[in-house]
């Protein structure tokens, strides 16, 4: 027989049939090593779901969903726990966070990055985004009335010893002010440093952890719109 | 879409999964409908996808969220990310309605394209586009046997033994398919910056 954990993909997959669906989930129960391979591939399951087409879902389906929440249902109100507000430190999760806002096509040079199912009109007009600005081809800047920008980004996975890093340049000539770094990947970043418009955002390609001027090749860079 | 289906919270807008989770968890109905906001759409297409039929899948949708209401206070953060959570639940839903329907087909997923015919497609947004695009891509990377097995479990709903017998091959050949695609799909996209369930810390400090 097969080792439990060779089983694990299976799993996710919800593919087991019943005698090695029962085998695996008793060894779940004890096995903390199996469990961390487990919620891995359920993440790789659930990335899948992503190769589907697209499909909005039905408008009235979010009334029914939101009615069959009775408030007789709701669970347990607990202590009031800090919930983590994050605005600098946005979580790169494998799969990008949706965001708040949407970006229209760009052009065809210009990698598409937007957020879900929001139309830009409806951003610009219910929130605070002030303009999204296209970086090189791997970035798209969208800016917040109050400062804040936020990076979205496809980049290669940076080499090893390398991070990218984000630079904000106010003005024509002054100097690149450091906004942040992230090793690559598809993301969102909200850079430590806030811009406007007419500022420079750069993305240069640094040695080591980054530092306060730019030392590497610049990556793309845009001006805020 | 309705402007319903826009209203956004700015007391929400900023919180991160796990923080629409914690206050759903404590009964905060704009933090779940926030969630929704964010991921019924690719429910319902992976819905569709499986169950082949827009009114089940609605269904499916449905009785994922409602469970997602239900057990948001179990949810345990380390276990991963919350819309993993909320996607499996989806999955195995709607895997458990189409076997129990026997809606299954027996196409692997080129044929799903047509599926979405006269639907209105979600606006192809950027991070949507880019999580096709990359899963995609990794799907295609895997040898066609191995493509085949993820294929028809995941989209089709098809247990190990279903698809030994469909696809005449031994069972031990399909498991160790399965665990090959899978392993080489999690390799993939954790190298192409998609790492699942593990975060960056991109701050600078």
């Amino acid at each position: 027989m097969e080792h439990v954990d060779q089983l694990i993909p299976a799993h996710a997959l919800r593919a087991l049939d019943p005698d090695d669906e029962r085998i695996v989930t008793a060894h779940l129960s004890y096995c903390e090593r199996c469990r961390t391979q487990l919620r891995e591939f359920e993440g790789v399951a659930a990335a899948l779901a992503y190769a589907s087409p697209s499909m909005a879902a039905p408008t009235e389906l979010r009334g029914r969903v939101l009615a069959a929440i009775a408030p007789v249902a709701a669970p347990q109100t607990a202590p009031a726990a800090a919930v983590p507000a994050r605005r600098r430190a946005p979580r790169f999760g494998w799969w990008p966070r949706p965001s708040l806002v949407a970006v229209p096509a760009l052009g065809a040079a210009v990698v598409a990055l937007a957020l879900w199912n929001v139309s830009l009109h409806d951003s610009l007009s219910n929130r605070s985004v002030t303009g999204v600005t296209p970086v090189g081809g791997v970035a798209n800047a969208v800016s917040y009335r109050n400062g804040g920008v936020t990076l979205f980004a496809k980049l290669p996975t940076a080499a090893a010893g390398h991070v990218y890093e984000a630079w904000v340049i106010h003005g024509a000539n002054s100097t690149p002010l450091a906004a942040g770094t992230f090793r690559g990947g598809i993301l969102s970043f909200t850079l430590t440093r806030d811009a406007s418009r007419g500022d420079t955002i750069s993305i240069t390609l640094e040695p080591g952890s980054g530092g306060p001027a730019p030392r590497g090749p610049t990556v793309a860079s845009g001006q805020l719109t | 879409m309705t402007d319903e289906r826009r209203t956004r919270d700015p007391a929400t807008e900023h919180l991160s999964d796990h923080g629409l989770l914690a206050l759903t968890a404590r009964g905060d109905r704009d933090a779940f409908a926030r969630l929704y906001d964010m991921y019924s759409a690719v429910a319902y297409s992976l819905a569709v996808r499986i169950v082949r039929d827009r009114d089940l899948a609605a269904d499916v949708v449905q009785d994922a969220f409602v469970n997602v209401w239900n057990q948001a206070a179990k949810f345990d953060p380390s276990r991963g990310q919350p819309s993993s959570w909320i996607l499996t639940m989806t999955h195995h839903k709607a895997v458990d309605m189409v076997r129990r329907e026997e809606r299954r087909r027996t196409e692997p997923l080129e044929s799903g394209a047509e599926m979405v015919d006269g639907a209105p497609p979600i606006e192809d947004t950027a991070w949507l586009g880019l999580a096709r695009d990359q899963v995609r891509q990794a799907m295609q990377k895997l040898p066609d046997p191995h493509r085949e097995v993820i294929e028809l479990a995941y989209f089709a709903g098809f247990s190990q033994s279903e698809l030994a017998e469909r696809l005449s091959l031994p069972i031990g050949t399909v498991k160790s398919r399965t665990f090959a695609a899978m392993t080489t799909l999690r390799q993939l996209l954790s190298e192409s910056g998609l790492n699942p369930e593990h975060e960056w810390n991109t701050s600078t400090s």
